[in-house]
């Protein structure tokens, strides 16, 4: 096997390629690729971010409901990053200010629970889905920035013909390969972007299905609890 | 950018490289591997298309020419007087000196032998038959002068003109003679050379700007005239066209131009020097298959 870089037009050698293209194409090519190299770092980045979320949720839920005190349980977890132990401290900490003072209104006090806990799903939920916007912004347009390079390239490459008084396919050929590969790097970094983006909101989604389910079941046991201290 | 996006970031960087310097790197683009494979193969070398040679015919063609204009250069002497049947007879005298002798000799023996006939009168036939060859040798005597009454009209001949020498010199000149080199051309040598001119002049001919549909079906057949250094002697000439039809009649007139433009665009056509002149044809005088591509 004998290593060396292909800097032959007749090869299918993307380093060849972006060489012997034309400046404009070669700011889209470098453009898409950063782009495709930020796809991908958001999608490992989130990737492992999502999957650690749904193990720690679990063994948070599974914890709280074998938790015997809640303000023990809330202590232990105060500082936790957690979005699942945020929605958990935001209720407990507008509980236990609703229940300061000497009266208690009880049906204001579900409704604010519900409000803070429902608050502080949706905050955890925008933070969380912060970075799914690039994957939607690059999945859209970075096919059209390919097809811009290309069409840039194909048109340097007919004024080639006009040069070269010669409409051979040699004359035409490296230029329209190269052209060609802008619209590739476009598809190479929107299509993980669209399967990516699709299945991160589907991700979110179950995350936030999660977060309304344990704060309702949160709300329920808080509401028993207003009940009996009545 | 939290702990997870950075190592993303890192994982998704190194991919990339990782990625497109394999797809840069040559391995991955080797060609099919029964190219690589190149076995020797055995190649022969214009076996077929070689110059044949055959024996040439010795021909004498170039010293029969001025023997026969020279003859009449003798008379051309007496050319100029225009009253020549006069001055012709004492002229062939000093020349053919015996033969005039004879003459006076006949003159008596006319005489003599229309004594003889008198008696053989009955028989007509046989003495004019005897008479006639007597007759003859007069004819024969005189044939220098009578000769040179036949054939005065030739050298009296202000046919010739001065010029009448053009074109012969005191070599004999083998260029008029039929088959006077000892090589002769084949057909794929010629295919060959018309293949040869057909590359020379493609760049020429892809400039001509094809003049509309149907234009490259005409075959134009372009007579050649050629030097031996590939200059064109001549303007090509047309011998014939072919696939002109109603829908690109109107073309074949342009097509004629484009290829003489073909050829003289890239006029110094390099060719092989020993097909120039073969004793069945060669490229010094060529028809050529042009059409439009």
């Amino acid at each position: 096997m004998n290593l060396f870089f292909n800097t032959d037009a007749a090869t299918l050698s993307p380093i060849a390629l972006f060489i012997q293209a034309d400046w404009v194409v070669k700011f889209v090519m470098l453009g898409l690729l950063a782009a495709s190299i930020w796809v991908w770092a958001i999608i490992v980045g989130f990737g492992r971010r999502i999957g650690r979320l749904r193990r720690t949720s679990e063994k948070f839920e599974s914890d709280f409901w074998k938790a015997d005190d809640i303000d023990a349980f809330h202590r232990l977890h105060k500082d936790s990053a957690l979005p699942i132990a945020r929605v958990f401290g935001a209720g407990v900490s507008e509980w236990r200010r609703s229940t300061a003072g000497k009266t208690i209104d009880r049906a204001g006090t579900r409704e604010r629970l519900a409000t803070a806990m429902g608050a502080a799903i949706a905050s955890e939920i925008d933070r969380l889905a912060d970075r799914l916007n690039v994957l939607a912004t690059v999945g859209a347009v970075a096919p059209f920035v390919g097809l811009f390079g290309t069409v840039w390239g194909i048109m340097r490459a007919f004024t080639g013909i006009a040069q070269a008084q010669s409409s051979s396919l040699a004359v035409v050929a490296p230029g329209i390969a190269e052209a060609l590969f802008a619209t590739a790097l476009g598809l190479f970094a929107a299509i993980p972007a669209v399967i990516a983006y699709n299945r991160f909101g589907h991700g979110i989604n179950r995350v936030e299905a999660r977060l309304n389910r344990f704060a309702d079941g949160f709300h329920t046991t808080l509401s028993r609890q207003l009940e009996g201290q009545g | 950018m939290d702990r997870a996006e950075k190592t993303g970031l890192g994982i998704a960087i190194a991919g990339h490289v990782v990625l497109f310097g394999l797809l840069s790197v040559g391995f991955l683009a080797t060609p099919n591997p029964m190219s690589l494979k190149s076995s020797p193969m055995d190649v022969a070398l214009t076996d077929d298309i070689g110059l044949e040679s055959s024996a040439p015919t010795v021909t004498p063609p170039a010293q029969s020419v001025a023997p026969d204009l020279g003859a009449p250069e003798d008379a051309a002497a007496p050319a100029p007087s225009e009253a020549a049947p006069q001055p012709l007879p004492p002229t062939p005298q000093p020349d053919a000196a015996p033969p005039p002798r004879p003459a006076p000799v006949a003159k008596p023996q006319p005489p003599k032998k229309v004594a003889p006939p008198k008696p053989d009168r009955a028989e007509r036939t046989p003495p004019k038959r005897e008479a006639s060859p007597p007759a003859k040798k007069p004819s024969p005597a005189k044939s220098t002068g009578s000769d040179a009454k036949s054939t005065r009209d030739r050298p009296r001949g202000s046919r010739l003109g001065d010029d009448f020498l053009k074109g012969i010199t005191d070599q004999a000149s083998d260029s008029k003679s039929q088959t006077p080199s000892a090589s002769s051309v084949s057909p794929q040598v010629l295919a060959g050379l018309e293949a040869a001119i057909r590359r020379q002049i493609q760049p020429c001919a892809d400039r001509q700007v094809n003049p509309g549909p149907g234009a490259n079906e005409i075959v134009t057949v372009l007579n050649l005239r050629l030097n031996r250094n590939g200059t064109l002697a001549a303007e090509p000439r047309v011998v014939r066209q072919e696939g002109v039809d109603s829908s690109n009649g109107r073309y074949s007139r342009r097509v004629i131009d484009l290829g003489i433009a073909a050829f003289k665009g890239c006029s110094p056509l390099k060719l092989p020097q020993e097909y120039y002149q073969t004793s069945n044809g060669g490229w010094s005088n060529l028809n050529y298959h042009w059409q439009l591509r």
